[in-house]
């Protein structure tokens, strides 16, 4: 069925060729005077028939039907154009040319796109197009042009979308390894449901019967992977939460903070767009905020992101008394607030937190002293202790804006697949069944309970991914990544799981860069990081001794101000970009990544300089490196940490890391004091 | 040719490939003999005549032996076929003036009267250009403003682009052409950008690839023009997948299960779910990884050991295993093993699908 040839491969004897060639070329010299000359005589269009039957690729042959078939109707005689079967006679010809064609090379691109032309122009049966779909559609069930066309006609002549349904079930019938028959029923069933036709809305309706068709496919040969595909869209179907919502916030409901001047991050379950004034209003006390910018943390220059930032600075006055500030950010509007599939949020929130201000409190000068993210520097977390307390509001109460989104209808479809999936693998070992099962299980405690996160299925979860790279080498890093973003879901929670990962810094190093607690997520051989929502009030974070490519995502953590990357798969700069949006940074350790050991491919900028692909800092950079040729090579990292106040810097261990770009280091970040373990002078 | 026909058939049987290598004289061989002569099964392809010479020029300069070729001689074929405007006022006409595809489309201009038909087309004028930045024309003598100014007619109110002012299908195909054509001239006044963006969003399937045209099923030779539409015209970076994938404008995650999922058990690529691997996929699939930045996550040893059983005893690439090599395949076979970083052979700009090394040619 695969790989059909545009031509037969049977040899031709040299003489036939020749004679063929002969043919061919008088037929085409025939043809291209008769186009220059504009001739549409009968005969004229016969050489253009015999040439086009010979090579349908010959797309000036093509254009020249069509000056033809126009001059054919605009010249009938006055009784030919009363008589409708004249008209028809004239399409049947065309329509009579183009099948020749599509015999000769059904994947001709002009013969099918000269029959659509054809058939536009009206007054054809729908039963005569359909019946050669059929042949074609027999012949080569994967034909993308008989299934576009098909689509078309479909279009054209109203066809319902339930027939073609059907069609779609007799392919699948046939041949349920037929991908394409399998994705035009999704297509299909997308438009049933958009158009709420009846036994297609709601989705629950058509997705049990769905669920069961891909099913009988899949345990037939697990192997074959159409149906599996079919699978993931009926998954995705049935899990979609249909509206951006929020997720989480800092600072989190009914929290209490001390600073005057704070980041106000919002947290998204998708990248969304227009978070405003209009739609979001800050109040401190009774005063409504009018002069508050939302921005999206995202490194694009598209106004979408899954979290937004601003900052508010409390006016306390000149009151000597300490007092405490009622803030709330309240959803105004939240239909302005769209995802960037352009659905809007309907769900109404709002964050109630107290700052309380201390007029004494000042802040301690920043410390000098190196910190170090060592064993030695830390110790368990004591409970009762009073760094706890904020930490404890968040996980008390993050949840209290989250909807509960669980529908009885979801969690009994996927429950009832989770047991059909673990029968198949009881008697197939098959490692797509194992990622579907995967899939659901997480899918299942996603939907399971609305309010706290539930983990019952993630051990299961991760003996399926760690079998998944043992049986399946070739995918092993898509394992691992998916294997890393469920176990840091389970890490993060609850407050007891992550609890587990937190140390607090003992007195000697603690300091307000460090906050009094880190995060340590070091040396679990993670290739991703995500849970992101859950983890805003991290301060401190380490992720030595992992395997990171990437940090993406990390721009939410805006309370960042001590970050240990150190000894992970760092491949550029550029993997670095989410650091330009943590202002708070002050300790930051990239050593021993893989910066620089893979070259930067400049050579990809054919048409334009590398400065062009930099987004905010070309015109500051070019006055920065003044033209000095050394510094110009640097201009990813100038990019990266520009705008940061870094005071503490280890690169060592990095391609990229020699003299030359230290001394540039120093010049960029005037407030840098320690160096690779270096005071910097 | 009798020999050579008995050879052929011994050849292909019994040969694995573990002993196999990269053959690049025998390539260079194959290239060198179709700028010569094209054979017989490229007669129905004539009307893509400058499409095969860029598959043979490109494909030389990939395996750095453009010094095969006439420079001089390619230079003056190439732009004989380029479609001239009579005059500034034809370039509102509706007429795109860009590059024919071979000489029978381009009818001689006689000064009777008669209306010429242009048939300069987008893909031709794709490969036309191609071929002229890879001997390091000198672009400033291309009038390109009449290929942008007569381009823009050709775009459809969908943004997509049609590839002949008479009319032909319009699809992904031909927005890449736009864009590779406006990238390559330096001069982005032939496209609605903003359009012709929204048209390659509406062509990603759920299953994160891409179709031709909007609703079709995902396709390996639509997902890269999606992709190096998008990376040309600005809207989508380098290396997405170590940057903020997230909040791109196209879903990259899903994106990218896609693709590498286009890697089957036997190394190759396949362009399609549950089609066999075809050598030119390689590239299709194999640079949209690239451009995303995830080409890291490919079986590099598989991919290489199933092109070389498509790589023929007597140069250049077949489509599948152990057949007889084509011009389209064995381009897409040399640029594969360009990404595999094989020695001996030039870097590729992959958005554009030439190689990016120039010198001077004497």
């Amino acid at each position: 069925m695969h790989g059909r040839p545009r031509k037969s491969a049977t040899p031709v004897d040299e003489n036939a060729s020749a004679l063929k060639a002969a043919k061919i070329r008088s037929l085409q010299s025939q043809f291209l005077q008769n186009h220059h000359n504009n001739i549409y005589t009968k005969e004229a269009q016969e050489i253009n028939a015999k040439l086009i039957e010979s090579n349908p690729e010959f797309m000036t042959a093509w254009n020249y039907r069509k000056l033809a078939f126009e001059h054919n109707l605009s010249n009938q005689s006055e009784v030919d154009k009363e008589d409708a079967d004249h008209i028809k006679l004239i399409i049947d010809e065309e329509l009579r040319v183009v099948e020749n064609a599509l015999r000769k090379n059904f994947k001709s691109y002009g013969a099918w796109h000269h029959r659509k032309w054809v058939i536009s122009k009206g007054n054809s049966s729908t039963e005569r197009e359909l019946r050669l779909l059929n042949l074609f559609q027999k012949q080569d069930t994967r034909n993308f042009h008989a299934w576009n066309y098909r689509r078309f006609i479909a279009g054209l002549k109203d066809i319902s979308d339930e027939k073609e349904l059907q069609f779609t079930t007799d392919m699948i019938n046939d041949n349920f390894s037929n991908y394409s028959a399998w994705h035009n029923r999704s297509v299909l069933l997308s438009h049933l449901l958009e158009k709420k036709v009846e036994g297609y809305f709601p989705k629950e309706i058509f997705l049990k019967e769905e669920y069961e068709l891909v099913r009988n496919a899949v345990f037939t040969d697990p192997d074959d992977q159409s149906g599996w595909f079919y699978h993931l869209w009926l998954l995705d179907q049935t899990i979609k939460v249909d509206m951006p919502n929020l997720v989480s916030s800092w600072p989190p409901n009914g929290s209490e903070i001390t600073n005057t001047t704070f980041p106000i991050v919002l947290f998204f379950n998708e990248p969304v767009e227009g978070v405003n004034l209009q739609t979001v209003s800050v109040q401190v006390e009774d005063d409504i905020f009018k002069n508050i910018a939302w921005s999206p943390l995202s490194a694009n220059k598209f106004k979408c992101g899954q979290a937004w930032l601003t900052h508010l600075t409390i006016p306390f006055g000149e009151t000597n008394s300490s007092k405490i500030f009622q803030v709330k950010i309240r959803s105004e509007y939240s239909q302005g607030i769209i995802s960037s599939n352009g659905v809007p949020c309907s769900q109404h929130w709002s964050i109630a937190f107290r700052v309380s201000v201390c007029h004494d409190f000042q802040p301690e000068g920043q410390s000098l002293r190196r910190i170090l993210m060592t064993d030695e520097n830390f110790s368990t977390v004591d409970i009762n202790s009073n760094v706890m307390d904020l930490f404890k509001s968040y996980f008390e109460l993050a949840s209290d804006y989250e909807q509960p989104t669980s529908s009885k209808w979801k969690s009994e479809m996927i429950a009832s697949e989770i047991d059909q999936y673990r029968e198949l693998l009881s008697w197939a070992e098959c490692k797509i069944g194992k990622l579907t099962l995967a899939r659901l299980l997480m899918a299942n405690d996603a939907i399971g309970t609305p309010v706290a996160p539930n983990t019952t299925h993630v051990e299961e979860v991760l003996k399926l991914y760690s079998e998944l790279m043992e049986l399946d080498p070739t995918h092993y890093q898509y394992y691992k990544d998916e294997y890393s973003l469920v176990f840091l879901k389970q890490v993060a929670s609850s407050k007891e799981s992550l609890m587990k990962y937190c140390r607090q810094y003992k007195e000697s190093t603690s300091s307000n860069i460090t906050g009094p607690m880190c995060l340590r997520l070091n040396s679990l051989s993670l290739s991703r990081i995500g849970s992101f929502e859950r983890l805003l009030w991290v301060q401190s974070l380490d992720l030595s001794h992992n395997q990171l490519p990437s940090i993406e995502g990390l721009e939410a953590l805006q309370l960042l101000s001590c970050l240990n990357l150190s000894h992970n798969k760092i491949g550029s700069f550029m993997a670095l970009d989410p650091l330009r949006f943590l202002k708070s940074l002050r300790v930051l350790n990239i050593s021993y990544n893989e910066i620089g050991a893979h070259t930067v491919d400049t050579r990809r900028y054919l048409c334009s300089s590398p400065l062009s692909h930099t987004l905010d800092y070309d015109k500051k950079f070019e006055e920065f490196a003044a033209g000095d040729e050394k510094v110009v090579n640097f201009w990813e990292a100038y990019s990266v940490f520009g705008g940061l106040d870094i005071m503490q810097l280890d690169v060592v261990g990095n391609v990229a890391a020699d003299e030359r770009f230290k001394l540039f280091l120093v010049k960029l970040l005037p407030a840098l004091k320690w160096l690779d373990g270096e005071e910097v002078h | 040719m009798a020999d050579d026909g008995d050879l052929l058939c011994r050849s292909y049987a019994d040969r694995g490939s573990e002993d196999q290598f990269f053959d690049r004289e025998r390539h260079i061989r194959y290239l060198e003999m179709n700028y010569q002569i094209l054979t017989s099964p490229y007669e129905s392809q004539e009307i893509n005549h400058l499409t095969l010479a860029y598959f043979i020029i490109s494909g030389l300069h990939i395996l750095q032996a453009l010094d095969r070729v006439d420079r001089e001689a390619v230079i003056d074929w190439v732009l004989s076929l380029q479609a001239h405007p009579k005059n500034e006022a034809e370039l509102n006409n509706g007429q795109f003036y860009g590059f024919h595809g071979s000489r029978s489309s381009q009818f001689q201009s006689v000064d009777n009267g008669v209306s010429v038909p242009n048939n300069s087309h987008l893909a031709s004028t794709y490969c036309a250009l191609a071929i002229l930045k890879t001997v390091d024309y000198d672009f400033s003598l291309i009038d390109s403003s009449s290929i942008s100014k007569s381009m823009k007619h050709l775009q459809q109110s969908d943004g997509s682009f049609m590839p002949i002012h008479t009319g032909a299908e319009t699809d992904l195909r031909f927005v890449y052409c736009a864009a590779v054509i406006s990238s390559l001239l330096d001069n982005w006044s032939g496209i609605d950008k903003e359009k012709a963006k929204n048209y390659i969003l509406s062509c990603q399937s759920y299953d994160g690839g891409f179709g031709l045209i909007p609703g079709q099923e995902s396709h390996g030779g639509a997902t890269y023009c999606a992709v190096a539409s998008l990376r040309l015209m600005g809207f989508i970076e380098d290396d997405l997948i170590s940057k903020c994938a997230s909040s791109c404008i196209i879903d990259v995650p899903l994106l990218l299960d896609w693709c590498l999922q286009r890697q089957a058990v036997d190394g190759g690529f396949q362009g399609r779910p549950n089609k066999i691997s075809d050598t030119c996929y390689a590239f299709w699939v194999g640079g949209v990884l690239k451009i995303l930045g995830a080409n890291k996550f490919l079986n590099e040893r598989t991919l290489r050991e199933f092109l070389l059983t498509c790589q023929s005893e007597y140069g250049g690439f077949s489509k599948f295993p152990r057949q007889l090599p084509d011009l389209y395949h064995s381009y897409y076979g040399f640029t594969a093993f360009s990404m595999l970083q094989e020695t001996g052979l030039n870097s590729l700009n992959i958005e554009l699908g030439i190689s990016t090394i120039h010198h001077t040619i004497i």
